[in-house]
């Protein structure tokens, strides 16, 4: 718009403060409707509308990040995925599986039977990747683990564990010193897991990777308090 | 445990969840949650039905994910005002606020000061130097309306002014801000 034209026409300038009323979010629940409707038929307005959000964006500073519950990460996806997770998980996801397992501790994770494959890193990736492959004496398949130390992500494949309500499956790492550090929990169809730089920094060759059985959203003393699944070190 | 991701890394998060990837989700969910919860957290003043809204904000950006047009809208913006619209609606439904909007008149009381218009700034700074082209208070009711959710009523109190008042300096403060912001 060039700089003469400071005034409005006034039916354009109550829709321009229409519009920044509804961006704003002081209209009442019956107007906010109203305004949503003509959005969805009257494309100037509509334009008025994000124009403003974009002009208003700014003010998005003043929202300070917050501490998210652990829990709600898994609730959302199984409002997203519940079904689709629960047909695809198998015996593997049967959690009377998970329960049969009988081991105890992290400590007892280093003397499970721990598999190492020979698979090689992805090519084309230039970051290195580190591969653990996570098994247990009574577990029929495996993990794997691929840690990507240029963008600390764990990826897990497969992950295929349906949550009763009750459990998660936490990972964890154990360094050199012995003491087990979480890692967070694994999505229950796999992906990737986000950690620290710090934690990432504690990861590396012969690190000994071990997914445990928790109480639902992760262990709540900072160690592990369930059965541990699978373990297996870092290649 | 968050990481800090770039706009180019959000949109390219936003753009593989609208292909069905559910590790691009996790991923977006790890990075971008704390700071949704704290805009539900801010508006609802509530940690049940902030986190009840975190659930549903979540469930919309994977069903709206495909809407998103990169390069048009600023990733994180586009989040923050889907958290927003969703958190407003929570507690429009919860105070009913009834108001008639038709009676407000929405005609600007005063010329614009062109010598504010030569100052420069930043294309995302320039909100800023249009609040202070408004009265302190009524620069201070159009950011508290967009940061607390407050409603005209609760304005209105906050400001010691009655209601009809309140609706008339806001739309006045709407229609300076705009021409300030087009110049």
């Amino acid at each position: 718009m060039s700089s003469d034209t400071t005034a409005m026409e006034p039916g354009r300038e109550r829709d321009i403060a229409l519009a920044g009323e509804y961006v704003l979010g002081v209209l009442p629940a019956a107007e906010r409707s109203a305004a949503e409707r003509r959005m969805a038929t009257d494309g100037s307005f509509a334009a008025m509308v994000e124009s403003w959000q974009s002009d208003l964006a700014v003010l998005d500073e003043h929202f300070a990040p917050e501490n998210v519950p652990p829990a709600i990460a898994a609730r959302i996806e199984r409002r997203l995925f519940g079904d689709e997770v629960a047909q695809s998980a198998g015996l593997w996801g049967s959690l009377a599986f998970w329960r049969g397992l009988t081991l105890a501790s992290v400590l007892v994770a280093a003397g499970l039977a721990v598999t190492i494959s020979g698979i090689v890193a992805p090519t084309g990736d230039s970051a290195p990747v580190l591969i653990a492959d996570l098994a247990g004496e009574n577990a029929p398949i495996g993990l794997v683990a691929h840690f990507n130390s240029g963008n600390n992500t764990i990826h897990i494949v497969p992950a295929a564990m349906q949550d009763d309500g009750g459990h998660s499956l936490e990972l964890w790492a154990v360094p050199g010193d012995g003491v087990p550090r979480s890692l967070g929990l694994v999505p229950p169809d796999g992906g990737l897991i986000a950690i620290d730089r710090s934690q990432a920094d504690e990861l590396g060759q012969g690190v000994t990777l071990a997914v445990s059985l928790e109480p639902s959203g992760g262990s709540p003393t900072g160690s592990p308090t369930g059965p541990v699944l699978v373990a297996g070190a870092l290649q | 445990m968050s990481t800090i991701a770039s706009d180019d890394e959000l949109g390219q998060m936003i753009s593989r969840i609208a292909m069905g990837d559910r590790a691009a989700f996790s991923s977006l969910y790890k990075t971008t949650s704390p700071k949704l919860f704290g805009v539900c957290l801010r508006i609802l003043r509530q940690q049940a039905q902030a986190e009840d809204a975190l659930q549903e904000i979540y469930v919309k950006i994977w069903r709206r994910a495909a809407s998103f047009a990169a390069g048009k809208a600023a990733p994180m913006a586009w989040l923050v005002t889907i958290a927003r619209n969703h958190c407003i609606d929570v507690i429009r439904a919860r105070r009913p606020d009834p108001v008639d909007i038709d009676d407000a008149p929405a005609v600007a009381d005063e010329k614009p000061d062109p010598e504010a218009a030569a100052v420069s700034a930043g294309e995302g700074r320039r909100i800023d130097m249009c609040l202070e082209e408004l009265d302190t208070d009524r620069a201070n009711a159009v950011v508290s309306a967009y940061v607390e959710g407050y409603s005209y009523q609760e304005l209105a109190e906050e400001h010691g002014v009655p209601l009809n008042t309140m609706r008339t300096w806001l739309r006045r403060s709407l229609i300076k801000l705009k021409e300030c912001l087009q110049r």
